[in-house]
């Protein structure tokens, strides 16, 4: 039964990551690849990425970066998981197409709105900040600085990502039995010792994977980072994800961008090692 | 769980903050989409849209072939969705229900596949593909997006199937239903809330992803949404303001197919067998 | 410590099997495809030529090689670096391809662009324009032919320099500044009014100013390029630049380019005199009003005494080493590059990259007039790899620019600043 899953992972993604790390000892740029040409060049990749002190600087704003927003989309996402359960009908329906509409708003138009509504001279924010009193607002830089472009494209990510986890969650929740809420209710639980005895274990396991599925994707993503200001001021909201399409497809570099994603995939294991061997250790004994 | 009228009220409240918090930008994309390039830049105070245009959206309709681009988009990923949830159900059960060598191994893989940066795969992904002779045919997007939504499918669903209690399935099969019937009746409406998360997340990643469409796919004939959606930019410039009305009219497949999922799947689950 | 070194054994044939049939269409270009019907695939990027050109072309080509259908597709510009990298891979490559001149030194230095170098005569050479033809060459070898190229002028509201007074063109930048003074004075009481606006990271605005003062981009000797940032002309360049920033009194941001927000929506809006753009950004700004098109008139980006020259940008055409039917590429291109397509490219207002015929250009309105007036003048970015990488990645003029602009950055350290990322570059 688990044969089809197994053909696929192994052969679409298991397969081409392990040609990732064989292309990560090969120079490889455009010519060679044209060409067919297989030239190994041992660890020199390796030495060149890692030899670049930015990269040390990189790494560490990339994991900060992800840190933040997980935490920030995990936590809004099973706020309003939880409240979508206690809404009326006409409420919880209203929320669920406002976030599927989010989610499902091509990355490239929310993007674009993002920069307008930040825009410095003619972004809707600034007008209302000042229409507040907030008069400093008016003409200010967002993205000026590289903790401010990040800020905006972390909030950018995080209005992306809420709905898909506010749903799985969701989703999480209505699977605990009903019966146990009024059972709980019964008793005489408050609200919090109902949300600990009823929601919180059926909502565990699947707070896990997103928690987890969260942290890889905000770790790799890109389109965002780079569309907002390609990674500048000055290079100062450069991700690892931007720096290898820096080296791969800007410097047409496949070897060294291998090697950066290979570095990325170590870091990303590194990160959330504990985490992968508690998810496999619960499975084997309580999930 | 009894709430007061206060509660009922305060909660109504934030549900309204959030709706109107994740809307905006959303209506911020489709008021955009009513206007002209000068009141998109406007230094006015323009909340609601002062006077608007169908401009953007008669010229995104008008763009050609609009139609084979939305059939392949649905072809694409529909059939991904419907593989993606048929190949997760069938490991989900077997990793939920039984113990056997190597399922320890196969979690693994299944947390480990998805590391790996997929646009450091492209490349690798293109020769298979090429090798495969399936460049420029809608199977293969169809195959990669199955991939790459399979892993969060299987874990999902599998965690779904382990908290249906074995009693329940056993209690049916003792009143005469067979093995299928017991999938049937008692497993998959108890499944319901998550296979919509799934087939959602399924349905928004093949509906939206690009590098792939673009790269595996040259025969316009055979071209899927987003290729069209990033016709809009030329050498020349950007029409945002088609852009804007592409997207709405974009997002619009994805609403109707959560509203789809969302009734026959969610209703089905609680009206039943949750309470049997 | 075994089955380690067994599996990277294996792993390392896998990778080389795979790799190896990477370039299996590579060796077979030519003559290997003389007989029966032929395929011709032709890539040409969305919004190039109209669909009236390529039509017409397509006939005449197919007129004149019986049996041999052209496959013409459009590809998109979003993307199109991975797009080319696989499809140049792959064995069905494309036979002929359009690529942006900043691209072509890469292309041509990785030989993934088949040698042209003694054909050029039969693709109009001694028309060629300066701007392109740069980039079309890498070590002394022909790899591109120019196709197309534009170049920005300043289009200005001919109403509002009537009402402030200016009755000249400016042609140089004392009139230039004199101008936006004169419009300041009858328009500055909006305070809405922006007399030109210049966002802090047009950066091919500035490429004018420092060409105009005797500096560049960079030097050049051989296929070696040192940054020059630095020189006290580039350095002239940028002063000029911010101080028309300020002499103008632009409300555009310093961090931000032409394109976020898109200026010519903000033109269209009616209360900016003057932007520094394409001919055809009159047509979007027209869209919010359409008299817009007429009240535009256009002149050169002005220079210290007459027009400063300009960067040219725009694609060249290449054949792909890959290609299985090098000489109908080759036959496509000289067709394409005749003077009766490239006339057409004049009509549909750009300049034609093998002919020196710009009547249809000049008969095309103000805009495409003034731009017709500075082609002579044009001039192209460091014909080396290393651009490539910078303007699709991160480029150090936007930054040098904003930062100075901003005042974070001294103009010494600015510029020493960007000389060093772009040297970098260089260097690959």
């Amino acid at each position: 039964m688990m044969a089809p899953a197994l053909v696929f992972l192994v052969a679409l993604l298991g397969w081409p990551a392990l040609q990732v790390v064989f292309i990560s000892f090969r120079e490889l740029n455009l010519g060679e690849l044209v060409r067919g040409e297989v030239i190994w060049t041992g660890f020199d990749n390796y030495v060149e990425v890692l030899s670049d002190p930015e990269f040390w600087t990189i790494t560490l704003r990339t994991v900060v970066f992800t840190t933040g927003v997980v935490a920030a989309t995990v936590l809004l996402g099973l706020g309003l998981a939880v409240l979508m359960r206690h809404l009326s009908r006409g409420v919880r329906m209203a929320l669920q197409i406002s976030l599927v509409l989010a989610w499902a708003t091509p990355i490239i138009a929310t993007t674009t709105v993002f920069q307008w509504m930040f825009d410095q001279q003619y972004g809707i924010l600034n007008k209302t900040l000042v229409l507040l009193g907030f008069e400093s607002y008016s003409g200010h830089s967002w993205f000026s600085t590289g903790a401010s472009t990040l800020t905006v494209i972390g909030l950018l990510v995080c209005w992306q990502a809420v709905p898909f986890v506010a749903f799985t969650l969701y989703a999480g929740l209505l699977g605990a039995s009903k019966d146990l809420y009024e059972a709980a209710s019964i008793d005489g639980a408050t609200g919090w010792q109902a949300f600990r005895a009823v929601s919180w274990p059926a909502l565990r396991p699947v707070l896990a994977i997103v928690v987890f599925l969260s942290v890889l994707w905000d770790f790799k993503v890109f389109t965002q980072v780079w569309a907002i200001r390609q990674g500048g001021p000055d290079g100062q909201s450069t991700t690892l994800p931007v720096l290898l399409y820096l080296k791969g497809i800007s410097g047409s570099g496949f070897g060294v961008a291998a090697a950066v994603a290979v570095l990325m995939l170590i870091v990303l294991v590194l990160v959330t090692w504990r985490y992968m061997r508690l998810l496999v250790r619960s499975q084997e004994t309580e999930l | 769980m009894h709430k007061t009228r206060g509660q009922r009220v305060g909660l109504a409240v934030l549900g309204i903050a959030a709706t109107v918090f994740f809307f905006f930008p959303t209506y911020w994309m489709i008021t955009t989409a009513l206007k002209t390039p000068a009141q998109i830049l406007s230094p006015d105070y323009d909340l609601i849209p002062l006077s608007v245009t169908f401009d953007n959206f008669a010229s995104a309709f008008g763009k050609d072939g609009f139609t084979s681009f939305l059939t392949n988009s649905l072809i694409v990923t529909l059939g991904s969705v419907a593989v993606a949830l048929a190949a997760g159900l069938l490991a989900a059960v077997p990793l939920a229900r039984m113990r056997f060598r190597g399922r320890k191994g196969f979690v693994l893989l299944v947390l480990i596949a998805q590391l790996a940066p997929l646009e450091a795969l492209f490349v690798p992904l293109y020769l298979i593909m090429r090798d495969a002779n399936l460049l420029d045919k809608l199977p293969s997007l169809l195959l990669v997006y199955v991939a790459f939504t399979l892993p969060f499918t299987v874990w999902t669903l599998r965690g779904f199937v382990k908290g249906i209690p074995v009693e329940l399935e056993e209690a049916a099969m003792v009143d005469g239903c067979g093995r299928w019937g017991v999938f049937r009746r008692v497993t998959l409406p108890l499944l319901g809330p998550g296979l919509v998360a799934t087939s959602v997340f399924s349905f928004v990643t093949a509906w939206n992803e690009f590098l792939f469409a673009l790269v595996f796919i040259r025969d316009k004939g055979n071209q899927t949404l987003p290729v069209w959606l990033s016709s809009f930019r030329t050498a020349f410039g950007t029409d945002w303001g088609g852009i804007m009305a592409a997207s709405v009219i974009y997002a619009v497949p994805a609403l109707v197919f959560f509203m789809f999922v969302q009734r026959k799947l969610v209703s089905g689950a609680t009206a039943g067998a949750v309470k049997g | 410590m075994r089955s380690w070194s067994k599996s990277l054994i294996g792993g390392v044939a896998v990778a080389l099997a795979v790799a190896g049939c990477a370039g299996s269409g590579g060796d077979t270009g030519g003559d290997n495809a003389q007989s029966g019907p032929r395929e011709l695939t032709v890539w040409l990027m969305n919004g190039s030529a109209p669909e009236t050109l390529t039509n017409a072309l397509h006939q005449e080509f197919q007129a004149a090689h019986p049996g041999v259908t052209v496959k013409y597709e459009v590809q998109q510009w979003n993307g199109i670096q991975d797009k080319l990298t696989t499809a140049l891979a792959s064995n069905d490559a494309p036979d002929v391809i359009e690529i942006g001149n900043t691209q072509s030194p890469k292309f041509a230095q990785q030989r993934v662009l088949l040698d042209i170098s003694a054909d050029t005569a039969s693709f109009n050479k001694d028309q060629w324009l300066s701007g392109l033809e740069g980039s079309a060459t890498w070590d002394g070898k022909q790899y591109a032919v120019p196709f197309y190229a534009a170049n920005r002028v300043v289009l200005y509201r001919k109403d509002m320099f009537e009402q402030a007074g200016v009755t000249a063109e400016p042609t140089n930048r004392a009139e230039w500044l004199a101008a936006i003074e004169k419009l300041k004075a009858k328009f500055g009481s909006d305070k809405d009014f922006q007399a030109l606006y210049l966002p802090g990271q047009n950066w091919y605005s500035l490429l004018s100013f420092i060409w105009d003062e005797g500096g560049d981009i960079a030097t050049q000797d051989g296929t070696t390029f040192k940054a020059a940032l630095d020189s006290p002309q580039a350095k002239a360049g940028l002063e000029f630049y911010k101080e028309l920033v300020e002499a103008s009194g632009t409300k555009a941001p310093k961090d931000a380019d032409e394109q976020t927000p898109e200026q010519a929506g903000i033109y269209g809006g009616g209360k900016v005199a003057m932007i520094i753009g394409l001919p055809w950004e009159v047509a979007t700004a027209a869209k919010s009003d359409p008299k817009i098109t007429e009240l535009t008139g256009a002149f050169p980006i002005p220079g210290k005494a007459g027009p400063a020259p300009v960067f040219q940008g725009g694609s060249n055409l290449a054949i792909p080493a890959n290609s299985k039917d090098q000489d109908l590429a080759k036959e496509y291109i000289k067709l394409i590059s005749s003077a009766k397509y490239q006339s057409e490219f004049a009509k549909a207002g750009m300049i034609p990259g093998t002919s020196t015929d710009l009547s249809a250009l000049e008969a095309g309105g103000p805009a495409s007039a003034a731009m017709a007036k500075s082609s002579t003048n044009g001039k192209g970015v460091p014909a080396t790899p290393g651009w490539a990488t910078i303007e699709a990645g991160q480029n150090p003029l936007k930054d040098m620019l904003t930062a100075y602009l901003t005042g974070a950055k001294s103009i010494d350290q600015a510029t020493a600043d960007a000389n060093a990322v772009l040297n970098e570059a260089f260097a690959g």
